[in-house]
């Protein structure tokens, strides 16, 4: 499978790293030589230095017969340009673009309709506005992924000192939780990701990945001494795109909302365009104006400025006035090892969310919906059980699964199965499977339609 | 720095190369002769070694390699391979002390193909065919090798692969190192096995014909015959290891584009006609230049003269005529010959015609900017302009080769040797040609050379052979800073 990579930005190399990872053949195009020369240093991959957007800089990159193009870059048009000219090029390739820009949010089904040579227009700042309502949704959650319509929820929580199950062996767990089943899918310690077996315990500080019903989550929660208290006041620092994004979506669910954003042109634009959610004008860390808003009174304070040193600091400093939660958006993608350690767990990332977005797009088979773990050690994804597909038909115990992927949820019509090692699926299910990264290739395999030859 | 997993690497390395000694042992044992004991013994030894470092080093998969360590990986695998496949040599009566079985083991390594031996025809045919193997191995080099066998080195291939074929302007035919490598060994091999058909089809021994097809295609130049290929005394001998020389002496990735369907791939690329043009124009001026003065056929001037040029511009090192006995002026041209070397990503060494050719057209560029100051023009290679960083580091490695030869030279000369073979053995070892003049010209060999002379050869030959940065970076006391 080749991908061809437009950008060697932050996605992209995230992304390259990712494909490169699995074996496929990815050819990454930038226009700075740097950008190539460091991507090319740590992944091994092909590279082609020119614009993305210039038809023979594509057929260098041998656009003919890549079965997807990401088209990543920082700027709109070349993206939207190099979609144009890859479709002129290859009509069969896969055209991914990312779009930033809010003016064409509007606009999403005219370019479905209209412009048939962009197979999939990703906005990643829709994306973490729904990673954010994601983790609202959960209190505690450091991570949530939905699957199955939101019905299903995947959730990463972190292991306190005292709960019950704190110390305990998966295989004693049902003993312990009686009719509540809960199925663990992963646990990540020291930053290393660790399939559970049932002789492993559950440690305080580890970050346990289960899977869950929506609406029996409230339940499970309680197992780990997280309850849910609704949110009903929110403080958002900086009033960007996301943070315009998300207050008029908070609005709608009627919940309390400040703004704090620095520009006061912004400011005003922010306070025409939405009309319950008050503007302040001032700076987030201004210790001042924080007090004089009722800082220990905020449910949760989300950080969305540019700066992603700003957010930590403010964050920092939200939590220790007496705010309830903090949500942090970061950018650069080191600093995730760091944010725990300094007690944020709740982070978002634009890229990190556009990548998910993309890997739910380029996985083969018929994939709904994609996620990946933290650090890109794994990936969940759910996906739809196709007739003549290896998986249907036969007891999980007898199916090769590769080392390291194990089926955490079945979707049959209307109803959610946890899966066992005799449970069958049949054509049309929608199966929910966990894999690390180096069982993914065989994963797709599995789930991919056999071409048969009579 | 994580020493244990390099070691681990060197480990698996030598195991491979246990694992290639299977090959003259088998011949040895077909042969019915003694050199199967000498070789077994080195095998068990070698394999040893790679067992222990594997066992002992192994250390967790690592999701990349800095450009240091895939250096100080690079460097210390030539080194201990040299040093392992030294043993079958030693471990047989032929070779008198340590120094000289390294000195042939790590000349083969490194393709230079210079000799000590003086009574080639007297070796086991086992331990002749093992020294053609190393240079088979060490043409297209056997990191590259184990990249395109071995899936275990993934990411981190990118910083060996770039130590170890250090061209000026890298070019992945394949988005992943291991199919290029893939590629780049199948063509290698393909025309190896063209070249021992043609051999053996034109009336020489299978077992000939391998051994000069193995040290023709790595530009190597270890011969089985004491007199070289001169021993043949045959045209059709001579000037078919004259073309594969040239193709050896080709960027390989042109080779797979011509195998791919592109047949003018070649004339294309602006490396590969610079490379034809100086062998064709500097042929003639040879072959002219000992026309009448020492053979007396046009003919018989042409083929010897061009197979020298060839044997020395590509850095092979086979001797079909004693040119020690040429004029002058072709003496010269064939010493300079030495540091020119074949083209970039070739099995040749030297010092490519590729930074040549990038550092002629930049002192054409400062000449011209003398002309129009306010001109603005670039360097160019198959009409992309040449980014700064590359034409930089290429001046540098021009001048780094100069003051390197310069100093082991004189170096050289200390340890007692004259002065016409103390520039001579320099230039041809750390070219990886062989034959030099003086002492070491193409009819004597390197046995006279003193025991510490043969030590500074040995380093010239890997400095040459991992085209300088790869070895010279180790006695950088920054490398070693932690």
């Amino acid at each position: 499978m080749k991908i061809i990579i437009v950008g060697a930005g932050e996605v992209g190399f995230h992304i390259a790293g990712c494909f490169a990872h699995e074996n496929k053949d990815v050819v990454v195009i930038d226009k700075d030589p740097e950008a190539i020369r460091r991507i090319s240093d740590k992944i091994d991959i092909q590279t082609v230095i020119g614009s993305g957007s210039s038809p023979v800089t594509l057929e260098e990159a041998g656009v003919r017969e890549a079965e997807i193009l990401l088209a990543v870059t920082d700027s709109d048009d070349t993206n939207l340009v190099a979609c144009l000219i890859t479709d002129m090029l290859s009509s069969a390739t896969k055209k991914l673009a990312r779009i930033r820009d809010a003016d064409y949010d509007a606009y999403q089904s005219a370019f479905r309709d209209h412009a048939p040579h962009i197979d999939t227009i990703i906005n990643p700042e829709t994306e973490v506005v729904k990673t954010i309502g994601r983790l609202m949704s959960v209190p505690g959650a450091v991570d949530v992924g939905e699957f199955a319509d939101g019905r299903l929820k995947l959730i990463g929580i972190r292991m306190d000192e005292n709960t019950r199950l704190t110390g305990v062996r998966l295989s004693r767990l049902p003993e312990i939780l009686k009719d509540r089943q809960l199925l663990i899918a992963a646990v990540v310690r020291d930053e290393e990701l660790i399939i559970p077996r049932g002789h492993d315990r559950l440690k305080p500080g580890d970050l346990v990945y289960f899977i869950s019903e929506a609406d029996k989550l409230i339940h499970t929660l309680e197992i780990f001494n997280k309850h849910t208290q609704p949110v009903k006041r929110v403080l958002i620092i900086g009033g960007g795109r996301i943070g315009f994004r998300l207050a008029r979506q908070l609005e709608e669910k009627s919940i309390h909302t400040k703004i704090i954003e620095k520009r006061t042109d912004r400011c005003n634009e922010l306070a025409d365009r939405l009309s319950k959610a008050v503007i302040l004008h001032g700076d987030g860390t201004d210790q001042g104006l924080l007090n004089e808003e009722n800082i220990s009174d905020i449910d949760l304070a989300i950080t969305l400025t540019g700066d992603e040193e700003t957010n930590i600091l403010a964050s920092l400093m939200t939590r220790r006035m007496g705010a309830g939660k903090t949500i942090t958006k970061i950018g650069k993608f080191s600093y995730f090892p760091l944010m725990s350690a300094i007690g944020l767990e709740q982070v978002v990332n634009t890229r990190l969310s556009a990548i998910n977005t993309i890997l739910q797009h380029v996985r083969r088979g018929k994939v709904l919906s994609a996620m990946s773990i933290k650090g890109e050690q794994a990936e969940v994804l759910e996906a739809l059980a196709l007739e003549t597909s290896d998986i249907v038909g036969k007891p999980l115990k007898k199916i090769a699964f590769p080392k390291g992927a194990l089926v955490i949820g079945i979707m049959r019509g209307e109803d959610i199965l946890v899966p066992s090692g005799e449970s069958v699926i049949a054509p049309g299910d929608r199966i929910i499977i966990f894999a690390v990264r180096e069982a993914i290739p065989r994963v797709e395999k599995i789930l991919e339609v056999k071409l048969e030859y009579f | 720095m994580r020493w244990k997993y390099i070691f681990y690497i060197i480990g698996i390395l030598s195991l491979f190369l246990g694992l290639a000694m299977i090959f003259p042992l088998l011949w040895g044992l077909y042969e019915k002769e003694q050199s199967f004991i000498p070789l077994a013994k080195a095998m068990g030894i070698t394999l040893c070694v790679g067992l222990l470092l594997y066992r002992f080093c192994k250390s967790p998969k690592t999701e990349y390699i800095t450009q240091r360590e895939g250096m100080a990986i690079v460097a210390l695998s030539w080194t201990a391979i040299g040093l392992l496949g030294a043993l079958p040599f030693y471990l047989d009566d032929s070779f008198i002390n340590f120094t000289d079985a390294f000195f042939e083991s790590v000349s083969g390594f490194t393709t230079t193909g210079a000799s000590i031996l003086t009574g080639i025809e007297s070796l086991p045919k086992g331990l002749l065919l093992w020294r053609s193997v190393i240079q088979w191995l060490g043409g297209m080099g056997i990191i590259v090798l184990s990249l395109a066998i071995l899936p275990f080195l993934g990411v981190g291939g990118m910083q060996l692969y770039k130590a170890e074929v250090p061209t000026p302007v890298p070019d992945k035919l394949k988005p992943r190192i291991r199919e290029t490598s893939v590629i780049l060994w199948k063509v290698y091999a393909l025309i190896t096995l063209a070249e021992v058909l043609l051999l053996w089809l034109g009336g020489m021994s299978l077992f000939d014909a391998l051994n000069h097809a193995f040290t023709t295609m790595p530009t190597g130049g270890f011969s089985t015959k004491n007199a070289s290929v001169a021993h043949f005394n045959s045209a059709y001998f001579d000037w078919v290891i004259l073309v594969f020389m040239v193709l050896a002496g080709i960027n390989f990735s042109l080779h797979y584009q011509m195998l791919r369907g592109k047949p003018l791939a070649f004339w294309r690329d602006s490396e590969c006609r610079f490379f034809i043009a100086t062998i064709v124009g500097l042929s003639l001026v040879v072959s002219f230049n000992i026309y009448g003065s020492v053979y007396h056929s046009i003919v018989q001037a042409i083929r010897y003269g061009s197979f020298q040029v060839v044997s020395i511009v590509t850095t092979t090192g086979f001797a079909t005529a004693d040119y020690e006995q040429w004029p002058a002026m072709s003496q010269l041209i064939l010493l300079l010959c030495m540091f020119l070397g074949a083209s970039a990503g070739s099995t040749g060494g030297g010092m490519k015609c590729l930074r040549i050719m990038l550092c002629c057209k930049y002192c054409y560029r400062e000449l011209f900017a003398i002309i129009h100051p306010r001109a603005v023009s670039h360097v160019k290679i198959n009409g992309k302009t040449v980014p700064d960083d590359v034409m930089r580091s290429v001046l540098v490695f021009l001048a780094l080769y100069m003051g390197l030869f310069a100093l082991c030279s004189v170096l050289l000369a200390g340890t007692g040797v004259d002065f016409v073979t103390a520039f001579g053995a320099v230039a041809a070892a750390i070219g990886n040609i062989g034959p030099g003049f003086g002492m070491v010209g193409p009819v004597e060999n390197y046995a006279q050379i003193p025991v510490m002379g043969k030590w500074l050869l040995i380093w010239c030959m890997l400095l040459g052979r991992l085209e300088i940065y790869t070895v010279i970076i180790l006695v950088v006391p920054e490398f070693w800073k932690k």
